[in-house]
C-alpha cells in the first residue's frame, strides 16, 4: 500500500528545523514528514540558539521580540526549565567598522528594551570595543534536541531515517526509508546542512555561498568573562561549556582557525584541543536571512538565521501556511531567497562573509 | 626506603623475572621526598610501583589507581615548572641519586607532600590538568628526514622496519617502552610459529645488525600530519634524564601503533589493585611486577587466560575466572583448567571497593546470590580496540565493526599506512605480513595477501564486548575508559535527597559526551557505543572529531595576523534602506554639550521610543555634532528632533544636509 502524500518534507537537524516541523504538524495541521539526525549529545557544537543576535535592522529586532515569548513557552512546555540558561553574551569589535556596527546593535537592543551596556574591560587583546546584553537565553541543545523528537510524536509528525532524497525541480520530495516511499509535496531544507546536502545544484541559489567553517573545544581552561562571546567582524564565537572546556566555531578553515583562537584567547589561557571539525557552512551575500522556495518554484530553504532563527520558527511555519501576520510576512517577503540583488536592501553587518566566492 | 614489596622473587617468577631490569645494579631515588628502590632498567613507573605505590590520587574523593595507562609528569627537583622539564614518569629512566617530584599537582596544604599515605601519590585528579603532558605545549626541533618512519616497536612495526630497509630506505623506528618488542608475548602462540620472546629478540637482533634503521626508544609520537612525526624523547645525558620535542620529517610513515584493552565497565573499575590484562603482562614481564600473592580474573577475552597461565606458573594464585561468555572454549582454557583454576561462564563483575584495612578489593559479580569475593587484585579485559589515535589524528577515517565490536580503519591517507593490530589483524602472523604490506603498499610495489590465519571460533571463542553492568547506588564511579581522561558513565541524576549535605555529592555524570571538556580516548569512543550513547554510524567521525590534537602547521602555512583593520563607510551596508532609499546625511547638533554615540536613533520628538518609528541614526561623532542617516523628507536645516542617547532623549536640531 503506498502511503499518502504528505503536505511538507521538513529536513534539518537544528532546533528550528524541529520546531518548524512541530508547528507545521500541531499548529497547522499540515501532514509532515520529519528526516533530522540527533547529534548534539555526541558531537561538537556548529551552532547555538541564542535569543538575541548581532542584528541592526529594526524589523528583524522587532520579528525576534515577538517570537521570543512563544517559542520560550513553546519550548518550555515541551522540554521544561532546563531547556535553557540565561546569559549576559558579549559581542565584541577589533576595528574601526565592526565598532560602529555594535553601536548600532547596542543601541538597537535597547530600543528593544534589552540592557546593552559597554563592556571595555572584559575584552580579549587588541579589541576596542564590545556590548553585554543582559538576561538573553541560550537554548541548551543536549537537553531539548530528544524533547523535540518525543514532541515531533505527539504532533503527528512522521520522522524517517531516510535512506535517499529527492527533490524535484517544483520542490516536491520522494524520500526512501525503510523500503518504502514517501512523498511531499513540498520539501523544507530547513538548515544548512540540509541544503548542502539536498537542494539539487541546478537550483543553486545566486545568493547562497559555500563557506568552509570549523570548531574547536578546548581542554578546561580559564573561564570566558561570559559565556557566550562574538567576535562581530570575523563571526567567530566562544561558548564556555558546562564542564569547564570552550567551544569556538567560525567560518575559517582549520589551519587559519586555529591559529585565531589561540590569538583570541590569549597566551594566559593553557589551551589544548580536545575536540575539532570541519564542516561546510552557507552564508548569504549580504548576510541577511534568506528563505522561500528557490527560483520561485523550488524547495523551501531557510539559511542565514543565524544564532537566533529558532525562536522564528513559530512565524516561519504560519508564514509557510499563509497564516503570517502583515508584519511577518512583510520581513519574510523581503528577504526571499530569490531577491533581486539590487531591490531594497535588508543586508546586515557580516564582514566575515563577503568577498569568498560561491 | 620503601621496600620492592610488589617485585616478584627472581627465582620463582618464570617469565615474569622482569626482563627490562638488572637485578644485579639496585638504585635508589626520591620521588616527592619519598626514597623508592629499584633496579638499572626500571622506569620511575616501575620502580615507584615495585615499592607499593599503586594510587595515582583521588577523584572525587575516590582513590584511582597508578599504572602504565595513567601516571603524571614529573621532572627533577629544582627545575621550575615549565614544559620544557617535564618528564612522563612511565618513559623515564629510574636514575641513582635522583630527586624527582611530580609535576601540576595541586594541594591545599604544601605540607601535605610530607604526609601522604603510603600508598598514593597524592594528586588531586578533580583538577583538570592534574595528567597534563606539558611537552605538547613545545614546538618541536628539527630533526632529520629519513624515508621512513614506524611508529611502533611491536612485531609489526619492526617488521616494517625490516622490511624498509632492506629495500633500501632510511628507517626511524619510534618506541614508547625502553626496548623493542610490544606486547606479543601475551598474546601466545598458534600452531607452526615461534614462541614470542624468541621471535622478538631475533627482530631485535636483525634491526640492531642494520646501519639503515635508527630506534628511538622512550620516545612517544602524539602529532602527525602527512611527511611529519612529532614525538616526545627521553633521553640520560651526563647522568640526568632530559626530554626533547623532535619533528621528524619522512616520505612514508607507518603506524604500528597496536591495540588498546579496553575497560569493562562496572562501579570501582579504576580503584587500586583493579588492572587491566595487557598492563598486568607489561609491568611484570618487563619488571618482574606483580602486588599481592592472589588474584581475580574478569574477561570476555581469551588471552586473559593465558595471563593467568603465566601468573600462576609465577606462583600467583588465581582464585577464580569470571568470563562475561556463556560458553566460552580456548587452548587456553584448557590449559587453565589443567591448572586448576575455577571458571564462571557469563558472569562479570558489578561493582569492586576497597575494604579499607590494607587495600583488599570486595568484588560483587552480576550473579544474583553470589558472595562477595575479596582479592588483593582483580585483572580486567574488555576486548581490543585497535590504536588509532594518531590515524585520526591524520586525519583517516574509520567506522564502527559490528561483529568485532570495535572501531576499524578505513580508506587510506597519503604517505602514510598501518601496520599490525592497529591495521586490524589479530594474529602475530597477520601482524607480520600486514609489516610488509604497508612498506609494499607505501612504496607502490607489488602486494601480497596478507594471512591473518584466526581459529575457528568452534575452538577459540571470539571475544566478547566489554561487560557493562548497572552500578549499585553509592558505588564507586564507574569509567570508561583506562586512560589519562576521567570520563566517568553518565549516570541518571542521585534521587536521594541526603546527596545534597555529602562534600561530593554523587555526579549525575555528564549529561551529554559533547560536553565532556577532555578528548575522548578511542576506547571511551567505543564504550559510548557500547552504552547506546553515540550510534555506531557515527563513531568513526567521533573519534576523529574528539581526537587530542596538536596542530602540525605546513611548511607553507603560518598562524595568521590578525586581518587589517577595516574602515567604516560612509553609509555601511547594514543601513542602505533603513531610511527610505533616499536617505540624506546630516550633520544633526545637540541642545547641551554632549557627544552623540554611533548608532543613536533619531526620533522626531521627545516621545517616540520604538525603533520602527526612528527617522534617523547617529553614524559616527563630527566635531561638536554628529553626522547621521536620515530620511530626506524631515532632513531641513533647523528642524529640532530627538536622539535617544543612554536611555534618555536628547534635543537636537538638524544643522545642514549634506549631499
Amino acid at each position: 500500500m503506498s502511503e499518502p502524500i504528505a503536505d511538507f518534507a521538513v529536513i534539518g537537524s537544528t532546533p528550528l528545523a524541529r520546531l518548524l516541523a512541530g508547528r507545521l504538524a500541531g499548529s497547522h495541521g499540515r501532514s509532515v514528514l520529519y528526516m533530522g539526525e540527533s547529534q548534539s549529545s555526541y558531537r561538537l557544537p556548529r551552532g547555538l540558539d541564542l535569543s538575541v543576535a548581532p542584528i541592526t535592522r529594526p524589523e528583524s529586532w522587532a520579528m525576534l521580540r515577538q517570537g521570543i515569548g512563544e517559542t520560550v513557552k513553546l519550548i518550555g512546555r515541551i522540554a521544561g526549565r532546563g531547556a535553557w540558561s540565561h546569559v549576559d553574551p558579549l559581542f565584541f569589535a577589533g576595528d574601526p567598522a565592526a565598532a560602529e556596527a555594535l553601536g548600532h546593535m547596542r543601541h538597537m537592543a535597547l530600543g528593544f528594551g534589552i540592557a546593552a551596556e559597554p563592556a571595555a574591560p572584559t575584552m580579549p587583546v587588541a579589541h576596542r570595543s564590545g556590548i553585554v546584553l543582559r538576561d538573553a537565553l541560550r537554548l541548551n541543545r543536549p537537553i531539548i534536541e530528544p524533547a523535540l523528537d518525543q514532541w515531533l510524536e505527539r504532533e503527528g509528525v512522521r520522522r524517517l531515517a531516510s535512506e535517499g532524497v529527492t527533490i524535484a525541480e517544483d520542490g516536491s520530495a520522494v524520500l526512501q526509508a525503510g523500503g518504502a516511499r514517501f512523498e511531499a509535496r513540498q520539501a523544507i531544507l530547513a538548515d544548512h546542512d540540509a541544503i548542502l546536502a539536498h537542494l539539487p545544484p541546478a537550483q543553486w541559489p545566486a545568493l547562497l555561498r559555500r563557506h568552509p567553517a570549523s570548531c574547536i573545544l578546548t581542554t578546561p581552561a580559564r573561564p570566558l568573562p561570559t559565556p557566550v562571546m562574538l567576535e562581530i567582524q570575523s563571526g567567530i564565537t566562544l561558548l564556555q561549556q558546562n564542564e569547564g572546556g570552550i567551544a569556538a566555531i567560525g567560518l575559517q578553515d582549520m589551519a587559519s582557525f586555529s591559529g585565531r583562537i589561540q590569538l583570541l584567547l590569549g597566551r594566559d589561557r593553557q589551551v589544548e584541543q580536545a575536540g575539532q571539525t570541519s564542516f561546510s557552512a552557507l552564508a548569504t551575500s549580504d548576510g541577511a536571512p534568506a528563505l522561500g522556495r528557490v527560483g520561485t518554484v523550488g524547495a523551501d530553504v531557510v539559511a542565514g538565521m543565524g544564532m537566533a532563527g529558532a525562536f522564528l520558527a513559530p512565524a516561519l511555519a504560519r508564514w509557510l501556511c499563509g497564516e503570517a501576520s502583515p508584519f511577518e510576512a512583510d520581513w519574510f517577503g523581503a528577504r526571499l531567497v530569490s531577491r533581486a540583488p539590487h531591490g531594497p536592501s535588508v543586508a546586515e553587518y557580516a564582514p566575515h562573509i563577503s568577498g569568498t566566492a560561491p | 626506603m620503601r621496600p620492592q614489596l610488589n617485585r616478584l622473587d627472581k627465582d620463582q617468577a618464570g617469565s615474569f623475572s622482569g626482563s627490562f631490569i638488572d637485578r644485579s645494579r639496585p638504585l635508589r631515588f626520591r620521588l616527592d621526598g619519598r626514597l623508592v628502590s629499584g633496579f638499572a632498567g626500571d622506569s620511575v613507573l616501575s620502580a615507584v610501583m615495585a615499592s607499593g605505590i599503586d594510587t595515582l590520587g583521588t577523584y572525587r574523593d575516590v582513590p584511582i589507581a597508578l599504572g602504565p595507562s595513567a601516571n603524571p609528569a614529573i621532572r627533577l627537583a629544582g627545575r621550575a615548572d615549565e614544559p620544557q622539564h617535564a618528564l612522563p614518569m612511565a618513559r623515564t629512566p629510574a636514575i641513582e641519586g635522583a630527586e624527582f617530584v611530580t609535576c601540576g599537582i595541586r594541594r591545599s596544604n604544601p605540607l601535605a607532600r610530607l604526609f601522604l599515605p603510603g600508598r598514593t601519590l597524592g594528586l588531586e585528579l578533580d583538577e583538570p590538568h592534574a595528567l597534563d603532558r606539558p611537552w605538547r605545549r613545545l614546538a618541536g626541533a628539527p630533526s632529520a628526514s629519513s624515508d621512513l618512519v614506524v611508529i611502533g616497536g611491536g612485531v609489526a612495526g619492526m617488521e616494517a622496519a625490516l622490511t624498509a630497509a632492506r629495500a633500501g630506505l632510511s628507517v626511524t623506528l619510534v618506541e614508547a617502552s625502553a626496548q623493542l618488542g610490544g606486547h606479543s608475548g601475551l598474546f601466545g602462540t598458534q600452531e607452526g610459529e615461534d614462541n614470542p620472546e624468541t621471535d622478538m629478540a631475533r627482530r631485535r637482533d636483525a634491526i640492531a645488525a642494520s646501519d639503515a634503521i635508527t630506534v628511538l626508544t622512550h620516545s612517544h609520537a602524539y602529532a602527525i600530519r602527512t611527511g611529519l612525526v612529532r614525538v616526545h624523547r627521553v633521553e640520560v645525558k651526563e647522568g640526568k634524564p632530559q626530554g626533547s620535542v623532535l619533528d621528524l620529517p619522512a616520505r612514508h610513515i607507518v603506524l604500528a601503533t597496536g591495540a588498546l584493552e579496553r575497560l569493562p565497565i562496572f562501579a570501582g573499575n579504576r580503584l587500586p589493585g583493579v588492572i587491566g590484562t595487557s598492563d598486568a603482562h607489561a609491568l611484570a614481564s618487563r619488571y618482574g611486577i606483580w602486588p599481592g600473592e592472589a588474584a581475580i580474573l574478569a574477561t570476555g577475552s581469551n588471552v586473559a587466560y593465558r595471563l593467568a597461565i603465566l601468573a600462576s606458573d609465577a606462583g600467583i594464585a588465581i582464585g577464580r575466572i569470571l568470563d562475561s561468555r556463556p560458553n566460552p572454549s580456548s587452548r587456553f582454557i584448557a590449559f587453565s583448567r589443567a591448572y586448576g583454576m575455577v571458571q564462571t561462564p557469563g558472569a562479570a563483575p558489578r561493582s569492586a571497593g576497597l575494604i579499607k584495612a590494607g587495600g583488599t578489593l570486595s568484588v560483587h559479580t552480576d550473579q544474583a546470590g553470589t558472595e562477595p569475593m575479596l582479592t588483593g587484585r582483580l585483572l580486567v579485559c574488555g576486548g581490543w580496540q585497535p590504536d588509532l589515535t594518531l590515524w585520526h589524528l591524520a586525519g583517516g577515517r574509520s567506522r564502527w565493526h559490528g561483529r568485532h565490536h570495535r572501531i576499524e580503519a578505513e580508506g587510506g591517507l597519503d604517505g602514510i599506512a598501518l601496520a599490525g593490530s592497529a591495521a586490524g589483524y589479530f594474529t602475530r602472523r597477520g601482524c607480520i605480513e600486514s609489516g610488509q604490506d604497508a612498506v609494499n603498499a607505501l612504496l607502490g610495489r607489488p602486494r601480497a595477501p596478507v594471512h591473518d590465519p584466526v581459529i575457528d571460533p568452534i575452538h577459540e571463542s571470539p571475544d566478547a564486548p566489554a561487560t557493562i553492568t548497572e552500578p549499585p547506588e553509592d558505588a564507586a564511579p564507574a569509567f570508561l575508559d583506562s586512560g589519562r581522561e576521567f570520563l566517568q558513565r553518565p549516570a541518571p541524576p542521585p534521587r536521594s535527597w541526603t546527596s545534597i549535605f555529602r562534600r561530593h555529592p554523587p555526579r549525575s555524570g555528564l549529561v551529554a559526551l559533547s560536553e565532556a571538556p577532555q578528548p575522548l580516548a578511542i576506547g571511551d569512543v567505543a564504550a559510548g557505543v557500547d552504552l547506546g550513547l553515540i550510534p555506531p554510524d557515527a563513531a568513526g567521525i567521533v573519534a576523529q572529531e574528539r581526537v587530542a590534537l596538536v596542530p602540525l602547521l605546513p611548511p607553507t602555512a603560518t598562524i595568521p595576523p590578525p586581518e587589517d583593520e577595516a574602515v567604516a563607510e560612509p553609509v555601511p551596508s547594514y543601513l542602505e534602506g533603513r531610511f527610505g532609499g533616499d536617505a540624506v546625511l546630516v550633520r544633526v547638533v545637540p541642545a547641551e554639550p554632549r557627544r552623540l554615540e554611533t548608532g543613536a536613533l533619531i526620533y522626531r520628538n521627545s516621545d517616540a521610543a520604538n525603533p520602527l518609528q526612528a527617522v534617523g541614526v547617529v553614524l559616527r561623532p563630527d566635531g561638536d555634532a554628529a553626522l547621521a542617516l536620515m530620511h530626506r523628507h524631515i532632513s531641513r536645516a533647523g528642524l529640532p528632533v530627538s536622539v535617544r542617547d543612554q536611555g534618555r532623549a536628547i534635543a537636537a536640531r538638524i544643522e545642514s544636509p549634506e549631499n
